[in-house]
């Protein structure tokens, strides 16, 4: 039976934000609508009203012309809309089956011969009784897949999926979707990836600040017209750089690196080697949690490991703590901006001080000298354009890509020989990342040298020059960046291995 | 339907005036208390709020209890701002009683101007010692503070009380379980003729002064307030956490100890088992009611002080067991985490009604 979703003049506002702004659409079945916008554009919202987690202020839901009241979660599942979030709803504890087995109305015997005929059906190899923590990432979206499978549903909605796949999980994926589309679910794709957009769905809406902004068949579109309609305005395309690191000198390099930890949740890194060039940005890719967190707070820092040897600028280095390497021109981004790189409840001056390396003279014989840091924040804000000029705000009140814009500044600030990010441009929105990558190029073609960890096939491809995968604390064979494509990361990400 | 969700922003000015709430909570609390056990509220009330303090002699009393409470509190917020969490204050003072009493029982029957210095820096030394036991733990073995801290008060508590029967008992005290009488020299200089207040209050007034120039104007304030707001944070910026955690715990052990022998040397003249009526532990409502800033310190002692006279003086009157002081110091400090609750997250009654109404 055909299915037919329509949204009816949707509004919801939060203080001091319109989340949606009077949002009308219509989805049919046999089709996969995609979802575009920039963070903040509304797409979650839209997202959280269909699966009852928000009510509206005003607007309606059609579910084949019946009115539907979603109030709560139970009733979009109630009504056959499934959904499947960004962040999996799983016990990681608790075996696959028993997951399942949870909200289930029937008995373990049926369940587990439906689950098994799901699991046949569309070729997924999951084994029921393994806990979900030895899961891939891809296995647990398939987990919950399966979850609303156990429903036939009527509507799926897919919330950004591909951001903690692999090439390769993202190809099954596709290829899954794509039958549950023929089988008459209808799909609702959210994301902000333009090429996922292009080469899997048939229909894609684009939101702006709350506003559905236009309707288009994908096969009239091309990623810069997307990306056009996405941001409101034409994108400066940033030029792949040109290598210009050879010959240079080697400035940074890293020898036996090994880190062993008791935690679970940690990755233990194993015999890490590279080294690094004036001017050269070197990517480490990964999918998340093989050991990038524990990477960069050794380049940092913040943990020590013994018979480490890390060299910089002819110095060894390796015992240092992060304020003593910034002292040797080093500078740092970690991935978590609000709560690691800044204190959100800290003005914004404060935030700046958290850098306070020897000439900054921010702190002088122990006392705070606020005007001397008032003056640098002042600079900061207006050499990296932050959109406010106010050092006693919270930097709560800022953005995401404002807060990094300023973390970056502060970092940069010290005109740092070395950068190491991780993550920088996670979350952020079109305008914020390209003006962070203009940034990571121009400091590289004024010779200084960046290590870019990132989760970001597309970023580490434009920025770096050479690149390595991390993948279970273990570093592949660095290669030139024009050597590499998405397929061989993807290779690699997923522990495959390329010749 | 009841929701809970996070406020974003929460005014500075409501974060101040929360204590004030909680107060008033409190006097209404505990006039429903005296009215239960069939008192007249208000004249309860009255006698333990105002009755106490009628009176100049009552007014030094007043400042006599908070002066004790002030330092201590001023040390824990050290501790609280950067999320150690020393609650053994109560130890560190009895430890700084007895290495002030001691040296104080050394010049018993000597005198001279030196001696009372010497006393009072033996006591803040004692303090800081003992302080750093759970500080030492922490860093370099991972345990727990807040229970070594607790346990300690313990320790140093069953010290004093072997000093006082044992060794350091008075020989010509009849065994009674007290030393002998420091000489005057030993002695906190009385402020006014009659009554009780001592130096120790400038001490106190001195600690505040300098607990804010420490907490807003220096480097080692701020490492506090960010290892306070996010250890993550203090980690990456390569603040010396371990430094850090020795140095807050000797600040607030001084202060505790100082508290201690501020207690000995003045109203008490000599070390005996009952030197603090738990100080230790009730400093730590002072430092929260004060909201860990040094001013709101002085207020929040003041009130909780008067506490501790209000049960007096009802015991007095009313034949009411001046534990009920007790009762009062803990309803300030569940009305004032319950408006704080209040102030950070906001309720809200969600009805089914609106959503019916559209169909």
């Amino acid at each position: 039976m055909a299915t037919d979703l329509r949204i009816s003049n949707i509004s919801k506002i939060y203080p001091g934000c319109i989340a949606n702004d009077n949002v009308s659409l219509q989805f049919k079945s046999g089709k996969i609508y995609a979802l575009l916008g920039e963070n903040g554009a509304g797409k979650s919202t839209l997202v959280k009203i269909l699966s009852g987690v928000v009510s509206p202020d005003n607007g309606e839901v059609f579910l084949n012309e019946k009115n539907l009241k979603l109030s709560s979660p139970l009733d979009a599942k109630k009504n056959k809309i499934g959904m499947v979030f960004q962040h999996f709803n799983l016990f990681e504890t608790l075996s696959v089956f028993e997951n399942l087995s949870i909200d289930a109305t029937e008995d373990n015997e049926s369940l587990r011969v439906r689950v098994n005929e799901i699991l046949k059906k569309y070729n997924f190899s999951i084994d029921l009784d393994v806990p979900v923590l030895n899961l891939s990432a891809g296995q647990k979206q398939k987990v919950e897949i399966i979850r609303c499978l156990l429903r036939s549903p009527k509507v799926l909605i897919m919330d950004e999926p591909t951001s903690v796949l692999t090439e390769q999980e993202t190809e099954e994926l596709f290829i899954s979707l794509k039958k549950f589309c023929d089988e008459g679910i209808l799909i609702i794709y959210i994301t902000h990836k333009l090429k996922e957009v292009l080469s899997l769905c048939d229909e894609v809406a684009v939101m702006r600040k709350g506003k559905v902004v236009s309707v288009s068949q994908t096969q009239n579109e091309r990623v810069e017209t997307l990306a056009n309609k996405m941001v409101g305005q034409k994108l400066a395309k940033i030029k792949k750089k040109i290598n210009i690191s050879k010959n240079k000198d080697e400035i940074f390099k890293v020898k036996h690196l090994n880190f062993y930890s008791d935690d679970p949740f940690e990755t233990n890194l194993v015999n890490l080697n590279f080294s690094l060039k004036k001017g050269e940005c070197l990517g480490i890719a990964g999918i998340s949690g093989n050991g990038q967190n524990e990477l960069f707070q050794i380049l940092s820092g913040e943990i020590i490991t013994p018979n480490t040897s890390i060299i910089f600028r002819n110095k060894e280095i390796a015992k240092l703590n992060p304020k003593q390497r910034r002292e040797y021109l080093m500078a740092f981004s970690p991935e978590d901006r609000i709560s690691q790189a800044a204190v959100p409840e800290l003005k914004i001056y404060e935030n700046v001080a958290l850098n306070n390396f020897k000439s900054s003279n921010f702190f002088e014989k122990g006392l705070v000298n606020e005007k001397k840091i008032k003056e640098h924040s002042k600079k900061i804000l207006s050499d990296f354009s932050v959109n406010t000029d106010n050092v006693e705000l919270k930097s709560q009140f800022l953005s995401g890509g404002n807060l990094q814009k300023l973390i970056l500044g502060r970092e940069l600030i010290t005109a740092p020989e070395l950068l190491i990010c991780y993550n920088p441009t996670w979350g952020l929105d079109v305008g914020a990342i390209n003006y962070i990558h203009e940034t990571l190029i121009k400091i590289n073609n004024q010779e200084k040298s960046t290590i870019l960890i990132s989760t970001d096939t597309e970023e580490l491809l434009k920025l770096s020059d050479r690149i390595a995968v991390i993948y279970k604390g273990k570093l592949s064979k660095i290669m030139p960046s024009e050597e590499v494509t998405p397929e061989k990361l993807g290779v690699l990400m997923g522990g495959g291995s390329i010749d | 339907m009841i929701k809970i969700e996070k406020r974003n922003d929460v005014p500075m000015a409501l974060y101040f005036f929360t204590p004030f709430i909680a107060i008033i909570l409190t006097i209404l609390g505990g006039g429903i208390i005296f009215y239960i056990l069939g008192f007249n509220p208000i004249e309860a009330l009255k006698f333990y709020f105002i009755t106490p303090i009628s009176n100049l002699y009552g007014f030094s009393e007043l400042l006599l209890k908070a002066t004790p409470l002030c330092l201590i509190a001023i040390g824990l917020s050290f501790c609280f701002k950067s999320n150690n969490w020393n609650i053994g204050a109560e130890g560190q003072l009895t430890f700084g009683a007895i290495v002030g009493g001691g040296v104080a029982l050394i010049f018993y029957n000597q005198e001279g101007f030196y001696i009372l210095p010497l006393v009072i820096l033996a006591g803040a030394i004692g303090g800081m010692i003992f302080a750093l036991i759970p500080a030492i733990l922490k860093t370099y073995f991972n345990t727990n503070e807040i229970l070594v801290s607790l346990m300690l008060v313990y320790v140093s508590k069953l010290l004093l009380d072997y000093l006082v029967v044992g060794p350091w008992s008075n020989p010509e005290g009849f065994n009674f379980p007290e030393t002998r009488q420091f000489s005057d020299s030993s002695r906190m200089p009385l402020l006014f003729e009659g009554l009780r207040i001592h130096a120790g209050i400038f001490l106190a007034l001195a600690a505040v002064m300098l607990s804010w120039f420490i907490l807003y104007k220096t480097y080692l304030g701020f490492q506090i307030k960010v290892s306070g707001l996010s250890l993550k944070t203090a980690k990456y910026a390569g603040f010396k956490g371990k430094t850090m955690i020795l140095v807050v715990f000797m600040i607030s052990g001084a202060c505790a100890g100082l508290a201690g022998v501020g207690e000995i040397t003045g109203p008490i003249g000599q070390l005996h088992r009952m030197i603090s009526p738990d100080y230790g532990f009730t400093a730590i409502i002072v430092a929260f009611l004060g909201r860990l800033n040094p001013f709101g310190i002085i207020f929040a002692s003041l009130v909780v002080a008067l506490t501790y006279l209000g049960a007096e003086t009802a015991q007095i009157f009313l034949q009411i067991p001046k534990y009920t002081g007790q009762v009062f110091q803990g309803m300030i400090l569940f009305f004032l985490l319950a408006s704080d609750y209040l102030l950070f997250f906001k309720v809200k009654i969600l009805s089914l009604k609106k959503n019916d109404l559209r169909h």
